[in-house]
């Protein structure tokens, strides 16, 4: 919860990161030789086209698989590479899930002091107390009480990033949060993303298909290619932050949103005419 | 919600319903008709959205059934609650306020329907009525203000609403359970319920008692079996005055209890290793899945066989049934559950065993509930199958001997004994379910599945 240290924190160094699957006895490569570098406190969009491996490089870092080959850092710390293939998962690196995984059961209160108290952290009480607190700051008191299968799903994928900042994660690994969200809600989701950002200043690792949520929200873009996935162009946004909606309709948005539909249509017919299938590669 | 005709509801239900939600008390019957008569019926489907905030505010919302949710969205820094619109209350109110904007967005939680009403007629016909003629537009403002300034902003609770608030506390299980008696109450589903009795009970009475058709000449009728139930003097010795009647139940519901208690204590935890762990499950499951088809009756020479006395062996054969439904759903249970949610666990700092603990069984609970239902079900079978074979009491065993001495009506009223009290333990089972699922019946109960 320590609001601006964690600036520093949080660079993330993927090195020739190479990922295999043998699903049914043929080789697929989803990784190839993918390396990156993150800046600690950037968000950093990932796009490519359905299916292309970036969940895999996800999954590799959070720790849910690992890695066929190549390094990953954090901060200077080997989270896998040589010897130590698959990281370990831990609360530095927390996961927003593509479909939301709050837990039903708890009310957002017990979710959002979940980490804390499993931890060992804080006590019940404290965490709680930290817990309401975060509400309030992001403007979500009165909800405390309720369950998941109470709330809209806008308000639950803000409950879910806020859990994962209880932690004080070094990175935030978001696969295509606001991806069943309408419109309307995502726009408020992003704005309120944005001003969490500059409250927390943790990294972001943010996956996504949505071009404009990208340029939007994104200190740089990434271009990945289609299977297996490597990048294939960094873009900076050079748009300043903190930025607004207003953005949206600024000459160098469309300019910049032109340019990287570009490199990423000849990506996504590539894809296309291979014909893969959507999530093929989980 | 009124009079019972979704179709087309009358101007005088729409009239009434406008007169109960508007706070201006004095309007004429005329204003009201004209109200009512320009008020139209919109229709949502649960989650369907009515207005985004920020939209157009043109129109005042009553409504009539269902349940709405209205969403500040918040500004940072803000503390915004939701408000629950319930039938009978009003919001939209902005809409009189002439070109406001909405400051929420409005949301149906369940099917819903509301009277649209359009905010500058109703302006006009306020202003044209000579009750409340005397009120100036300002004097209207100044209303609409207090209005906007209670705490639930773009809405108020209307005259018939409930006195709980705009900004709607939590119902609980209990309130919820009330609220859907009272529902049940107002369905047609009771009458429904006596119309299906009244069938089965008619097809009886007039198969034996009236047409006497050749199979059922042997069947004790209706009145003789009603009549040996209730009676302080019994025929064949056994009815609601007699304490041999409460004996037999007794021992039964004891046998059962014992039963289910051991298949419950067991049958969890067997069901939660078996979904949970890979290497249990491959020593365990292929024995289980051998044992499980085996029928119960077929239990029952080797159960007499190994266990001492005749109470061991009913009880073993009614736990028996009861464990394998319980355990095999709650393994399903736990392998019904999202893997994402583990993995957030883990990612979240949960050790395995914390996660076993906050995920798992939490998870599987809706699993292990129906495992229970069905567990009590198949307990009270195999314990008629069990009694009727050996015991010295119990339900089944009244209505083997009843049959052996042909008492038939003894035997009807043990059937019909051991309807209820099965239809009543299941109940049981139904209701702590709900208690312990809290978060999954409001989330039902609110109509919201994701």
């Amino acid at each position: 919860m320590s609001a601006t240290a964690g600036a520093a924190r949080g660079a993330l160094k993927i090195n020739d990161a190479v990922k295999l699957y043998e699903p049914s006895g043929a080789r697929v490569l989803a990784v190839d030789h993918c390396s990156l570098d993150i800046r600690p406190g950037e968000i950093c969009m990932i796009v490519g086209p359905s299916g292309c491996g970036k969940t895999s490089l996800l999954n590799a870092i959070a720790g849910f698989h690992g890695l066929d080959g190549g390094s990953i850092h954090l901060d200077g710390r080997m989270l896998c590479g040589p010897g130590h293939p698959q990281a370990d998962v831990g609360p530095d690196r927390i996961v927003v899930f593509q479909n939301g995984a709050l837990f039903p059961w708890k009310t957002t209160l017990e979710n959002i002091a979940f980490g804390p108290i499993m931890q060992r952290r804080m006590t019940k009480r404290t965490a709680y107390e930290t817990a309401r607190r975060m509400m309030a700051d992001a403007g979500l008191s009165g909800h405390e009480y309720e369950y998941p299968g109470e709330i809209s799903s806008g308000l639950r994928r803000r409950v879910e990033i806020l859990r994962a900042l209880m932690n004080d994660p070094s990175v935030l690994l978001l696969d295509e949060p606001y991806r069943a969200l309408d419109a309307l809600t995502k726009s408020v989701m992003h704005e309120a993303l944005l001003e969490t950002h500059y409250r927390t200043g943790t990294t972001i690792f943010f996956i996504t298909h949505d071009l404009e949520e990208a340029i939007f929200l994104g200190h740089r873009v990434v271009v990945m290619t289609a299977r297996p996935c490597r990048p294939k162009q960094v873009v900076e946004i050079d748009i300043p932050h903190p930025r607004d909606y207003g953005v949206l309709t600024s000459r160098r948005f469309r300019e910049l949103a032109a340019e990287i539909s570009a490199v990423l249509e000849e990506e996504a017919l590539k894809s296309f005419t291979r014909g893969e299938k959507e999530g093929g590669v989980q | 919600m009124a009079d019972g005709s979704p179709e087309s509801p009358g101007v005088d239900a729409v009239r009434h319903c406008i007169e109960a939600a508007l706070p201006f008390k004095a309007l004429t019957g005329g204003t009201l008709d004209a109200l009512a008569q320009a008020a139209e019926c919109i229709d949502l489907f649960a989650g369907e959205v009515l207005y985004e905030a920020g939209s157009a505010a043109d129109c005042l919302y009553i409504v009539e059934f269902g349940v709405l949710r209205l969403e500040p969205i918040a500004k940072t820094g803000h503390p915004a609650a939701s408000a629950v619109m319930r039938p009978g209350q009003a919001f939209g109110w902005i809409a009189l306020a002439e070109q406001g904007l909405r400051r929420n967005r409005a949301v149906a939680v369940t099917p819903a329907r509301l009277l649209r009403l359009c905010g500058s007629l109703i302006l006009n016909l306020v202003r044209a009525d000579p009750a409340v003629g005397r009120m100036s537009l300002e004097d209207l403002r100044a209303v609409l203000q207090a209005i906007q300034l209670s705490p639930g902003r773009d809405a108020v609770p209307g005259h018939a609403a409930s006195p709980v608030g705009s900004v709607v506390k939590k119902p609980a299980a209990i309130e919820i359970g009330l609220f859907r008696v009272a529902q049940w109450f107002r369905s047609p589903a009771p009458y429904m319920m006596l119309l299906g009795y009244a069938l089965l009970l008619g097809f009886w009475y007039l198969s034996v008692q009236v047409l006497k058709l050749p199979r059922f000449a042997q069947m004790p009728g209706l009145t003789a079996v009603l009549h040996e139930w209730f009676s302080k003097n019994p025929t064949y010795g056994v009815s609601i005055y007699t304490p041999v009647y409460y004996q037999h139940i007794l021992v039964s519901l004891r046998r059962i209890g014992i039963a289910f208690a051991l298949a419950t204590g067991l049958g969890v935890p067997v069901g939660l290793m078996l979904g949970w762990s890979r290497v249990f499950k491959d020593y365990v499951f292929p024995l289980f899945e051998m044992l499980r088809p085996i029928p119960i009756l077929a239990w029952v020479p080797l159960a007499i066989i190994m266990l001492p006395g005749s109470e061991l062996p009913i009880i073993y054969l009614t736990f028996l049934a009861s464990f394998f439904a319980t355990a095999l759903n709650t393994m399903l249970g736990v392998r019904s559950i999202d893997a994402s949610y583990a993995l957030a666990a883990e990612c979240l700092g949960a050790s395995r065993w914390q996660i076993f603990l906050h995920v798992v069984v939490p998870g599987a609970l809706p699993f292990i509930f129906t495992g229970l239902q069905i567990s009590v079900g198949v307990a009270w079978f195999s314990l008629v199958a069990a009694e009727m074979i050996s015991g010295q009491f119990g339900l089944g065993y009244l209505i083997n001997t009843s049959y052996t001495t042909v008492e038939y009506p003894t035997l009807v009223i043990a059937m019909f004994t051991l309807g209820i009290v099965g239809y009543l333990s299941s109940s049981l089972v139904r209701l702590a379910g709900m208690w312990l699922m809290s978060w999954r019946t409001r989330h039902l109960a609110l109509g919201e599945l994701r």
